[in-house]
């Protein structure tokens, strides 16, 4: 059963090599054989189901093994990223343009990341895990550019950025492996263990540093706007949906594989009990709550709309996965699987929209729920499910972590997650708005709903909204039962809430849907028995006595909350992106000043400097090797 | 069994009564500030059969029809969740926290039905209640947190249990409680936060294209809103209640200190709202949560 594990690892690079092969022969070969092939790793993916699987080495670099493994919590992110890889293989069959040579290495791309990233999660030892990040970082970087123009900007703000992190993750493994010269990681935690504070402080912030940028947690978060809303439609959940998950992951392995909260604690003061170290890392988390939401509300690019949204909702699963407390930590890893689902469902509704109407613009757009319903109703569960609110997913991982800070009593994050809930109602409904309601433009009204092929993996994912809604026990089982391999206490839970005493409330989705239900139907007969409405068209409107026509343009969509900024001005104002650019500036001066007296392009110098390499290089081998 | 289903029947009709209540008792007491007569005690239950019974309905799309039916379901679902004179009903399917969201279902789908109306007086409304809601939101989750803390519990039902005998949390968190009724006034959308509605401004917002039944509904959900929000209150800071007289008599208190202020203010500007709110509530808010955390 082990050798599963190298297989499933190795399914999605086969099926992205012969994808590209196949393309060549024809389109379907190459559709069939991406379908295929994520399909089959998501079926090697559920048979771990809860499993723990430890070791499965399968070669070594340095004298250190590399090692595969499997337990259920990286089953959860295994989960995440098999299946979401999945819908979107499908929905960019319907959503992908043909461009014979470029799809072709699309289909690649798209599958290497995927396997890239069931390696991260497989992974068992560090350099494994740092293989597969960069491989997914590279590979990433490609479906982003995939558009051109703009894009190429976005992507390379990207990888800068991952390149970045990844050379300040590489230093602390590097770190590590010269103390422990192997990075398994049970040899990992246990070096760690008998390590100094600061060896231990700067391992995990240069790790963090590369988790971090990945993640988008604020101040490292500005390539994840541009990148987003510039990749492709069904690349942007694969981004927002899954690869940013990774960083969190990652997060977690380091906090509570190789440190545990009492280590951290023992060897560094703590604040509210939680050592200083992850107070830090939480405070981080909620700034990026706030400020990503205030920015969200203010958008008018639907995709950006949506991108500063995962800036703020990867804040909840960082800050859950930060407080260290079973509660905490359980609804931050629940958070990450729930963003997932209502966040890929959000982007590739959104790129439903767009595929149709060829505009991302949200003040050019509106009235569509007429004209595309289903993928309406879809994007409203997505936008339930965001806005925290019962009885579907979102709600139930966001009142885990805000009981969970209750709990330790750091009431100002919690104040600040509570904010982030909220201001989300103001930027979800703006974007429904501005899509769906209000008046349908003119040029639209010839516009269909999507084909089928779209239509599937965005309500396969509005259904798993619903049903982590009111069973939120499925995720509990397995996130209860892999975090008791980290150590930590498992929490009480029913299949449909959580019982009193694990909390400071209880709570019971299915009552709430139920009643709910009930109440619905009650009011809506009432409506029915009562005598029926008239339909009337959308411009048979109230407009103080004049006549709206379709060349008025009867509707309130630019600026939405435009009150709302004036508010908030002063923390508008704010740009870390200013302080970044800054430094490029500083590196071009240097680069225009400086290097230009060294590489002048003129042929003579380049040619004096060879003479003088030459002659130091003959003076030093006279002389024995020995230059001093 | 059968108590269960009488109370579900029974809890939502009550909840209406007392809103109706209110609504009926408010008609008259402002007539009499304004030195009026004011209408027939019984005038808002003529005004809401009236709306009920028209013939003539518009609607502008299905959404348009749900919205006003999801604010119904959404406010019978609140009712439920709140304690009254002894009856917990399903606060143990769903705390304090938990409320704050169920209460925000009922706002959200009449958002989405007054979107839908394609009027942009009612889209400028939605806009404004949604921006005064993340106003008052923040005051609001600051006191819920400070009476959380100072009871250990976010079980509605054991706050109302902690405060029998008069320790009412008025008397241990003054502060909180002041605070918490300016955000149930805001919440309820009274001078000078009726910028949601503004009828000289953007002809009532939200309801500028419902009519007749649609209308009614609203009405009714009005009556519903009125009470859960004042319930609320009731329950987090004036101790709840034994029996429902005293429930009621308590209500009555709040809501008749709001009308005196309600007919005496003129209106915010929306962006002023939100900055009053965020600055002397949200201080006092906090000076309240510090000393719950001291203690």
């Amino acid at each position: 059963m082990n050798i599963l594990l190298e297989i499933m690892l190795a399914t999605p690079f086969i099926g992205g090599l012969l994808a590209f092969i196949g393309g060549k022969v024809h389109r379907w070969v190459r559709y069939a054989v991406a379908v295929t092939f994520s399909f089959l790793t998501l079926i090697e993916a559920l048979v771990y189901y809860n499993a723990t699987i430890k070791g499965v080495v399968w070669g070594s670099l340095f004298g250190s093994k590399l090692v595969l493994q499997t337990n259920p919590i990286s089953w959860l992110f295994l989960f995440i990223v098999t299946a979401m890889s999945f819908l979107i293989v499908i929905f960019s069959i319907g959503d992908m343009e043909e461009d014979k040579i470029k799809l072709d290495s699309y289909y690649m791309q798209l599958l290497f990341v995927e396997g890239a990233m069931v390696g991260i999660v497989l992974a068992g030892d560090l350099i494994t895990f740092f293989m597969f990040w960069e491989i997914m970082s590279w590979t990433s970087y490609f479906l982003i550019i995939y558009g051109g123009k703009k894009s190429v900007a976005a992507g390379y703000k990207y990888i800068i950025m991952s390149i970045i992190g990844a050379y300040s993750m590489f230093i602390a493994i590097a770190m590590l492996y010269v103390k422990a010269h192997s990075l398994v990681y049970a040899d990992v935690a246990a070096t760690l263990a008998h390590s100094s504070a600061t060896f231990v402080v700067w391992t995990v912030v240069l790790l963090g540093i590369g988790f971090f940028v990945k993640a988008a947690v604020m101040p490292l978060h500005t390539w994840l706007p541009d990148a987003h809303s510039e990749a492709p439609s069904p690349v942007s959940p694969l981004l927002s949906g899954v690869l940013i998950k990774m960083g969190a992951y990652g997060l977690f392995i380091v906090l509570y594989g190789f440190l545990s909260v009492q280590l951290a604690g023992n060897i560094m003061p703590s604040v509210f009990s939680t050592p200083i170290l992850l107070y830090i890392i939480q405070w981080l988390a909620a700034l990026s709550i706030v400020l990503a939401t205030f920015l969200a509300i203010m958008q008018e690019d639907a995709k950006r709309l949506l991108a500063y949204s995962s800036i703020s909702q990867i804040g909840y699963v960082v800050l859950g996965i930060a407080t260290g407390t079973s509660l905490g930590v359980a609804g931050g890893l629940f958070h990450a699987l729930n963003h997932a689902i209502f966040k890929g469902l959000l982007f590739l509704a959104v790129g439903a929209v767009i595929y149709r109407t060829g505009t991302r613009n949200l003040s050019d757009l509106g009235g569509l729920v007429k004209k595309m319903p289903y993928t309406f109703t879809a994007l409203l569960l997505g936008i339930i499910a965001l806005a925290g609110v019962p009885p579907l997913n979102g709600f139930v991982s966001k009142w885990m972590i805000y009981e969970a800070l209750l709990q330790k009593k750091e009431v100002f994050l919690l104040i600040m997650a509570f904010i982030g809930s909220t201001g989300a109602f103001l930027y979800v409904y703006r974007l429904i708005h501005s899509i769906f309601l209000g008046q349908l433009p003119k040029k639209y009204e010839n516009v269909k709903d999507v084909p089928i092929l779209m239509q599937f993996p965005i309500w396969v994912l509005a259904v798993l909204t619903i049903v982590f809604g009111i069973f939120p026990g499925l995720a509990m089982n397995v996130i209860v039962k892999g975090m008791k391999l980290f150590g930590f206490k498992p929490i009480a839970y029913t299949l449909f809430g959580f019982p009193q005493g694990t909390a400071m409330g209880a709570l019971k989705v299915i009552n709430i849907s139920a009643v709910l239900v009930v109440a619905f139907v009650a009011a809506w007969v009432l409506f029915l028995i009562l005598s029926k409405s008239r339909k009337v068209s959308q411009y048979d409107n109230y407009a103080a006595g004049q006549v709206v026509t379709p060349e008025l343009k009867y509707n309130y969509s630019f600026g939405f909350y435009m009150s709302f900024g004036r508010v908030i001005k002063s923390i508008l104002k704010l740009g870390i992106e200013r302080i970044y650019n800054y430094w490029v500036d500083a590196a071009k001066v240097f680069g225009d000043y400086y290097m230009r007296r060294v590489y002048t392009g003129n042929l003579e110098t380049y040619n004096s400097y060879i003479v003088i390499v030459v002659t130091i290089a003959a003076v030093a081998i006279l002389l024995g090797g020995k230059l001093w | 069994m059968v108590k269960m289903i009488l109370i579900a029947i029974v809890a939502p009709l009550l909840a209406f009564s007392i809103g109706l209540s209110f609504m009926m008792i408010k008609r008259k007491v402002v007539a009499r500030i304004q030195r009026r007569y004011g209408p027939t005690i019984i005038q808002p239950i003529f005004d809401i059969m009236k709306l009920l019974l028209k013939e003539d309905n518009i609607s502008h799309g299905v959404i348009f029809s749900l919205g006003p039916i999801i604010a119904i379901a959404g406010s019978i679902l609140s009712v439920f969740f709140i304690p009254i004179a002894g009856l917990n009903m399903l606060t143990g399917s769903g705390d304090l926290i938990a409320l704050l969201y169920i209460m925000a279902i009922g706002s959200l789908g009449m958002a989405l039905g007054a979107g839908d109306s394609a009027n942009p007086n009612a889209s400028i409304g939605i806009s404004r209640a949604l921006t005064l809601m993340f106003g008052y939101d923040l005051p609001l989750v600051i006191i819920v947190i400070s009476v959380a803390l100072q009871y250990h519990t976010t079980d509605l039902s054991a706050i109302v249990a902690a405060q029998a005998n008069g320790h009412w949390a008025l008397w241990s968190l003054p502060l909180s409680a002041i605070v918490g009724f300016v955000v149930t006034y805001g919440a309820l959308g009274e001078h000078p936060f009726d910028i949601i509605t503004a009828p000289h401004e953007v002809a009532t917002g939200p309801m500028v294209e419902y009519g007749g039944k649609h209308l009614g509904f609203l009405m009714i959900n009005h009556a519903f809103h009125l009470y859960v929000e004042i319930a609320l209150f009731v329950d987090l800071f004036l101790g709840g209640a034994s029996n429902i007289f005293i429930f009621y008599i308590k209500m009555f208190a709040v809501f008749f200190i709001m009308m005196m202020f309600d007919e005496v203010l003129p209106r915010f500007k929306i962006d002023d709202a939100v900055r009053f709110f965020w600055k002397w509530p949200t201080v006092v808010a906090l000076i309240s949560l510090i000393i719950v955390l001291v203690k």
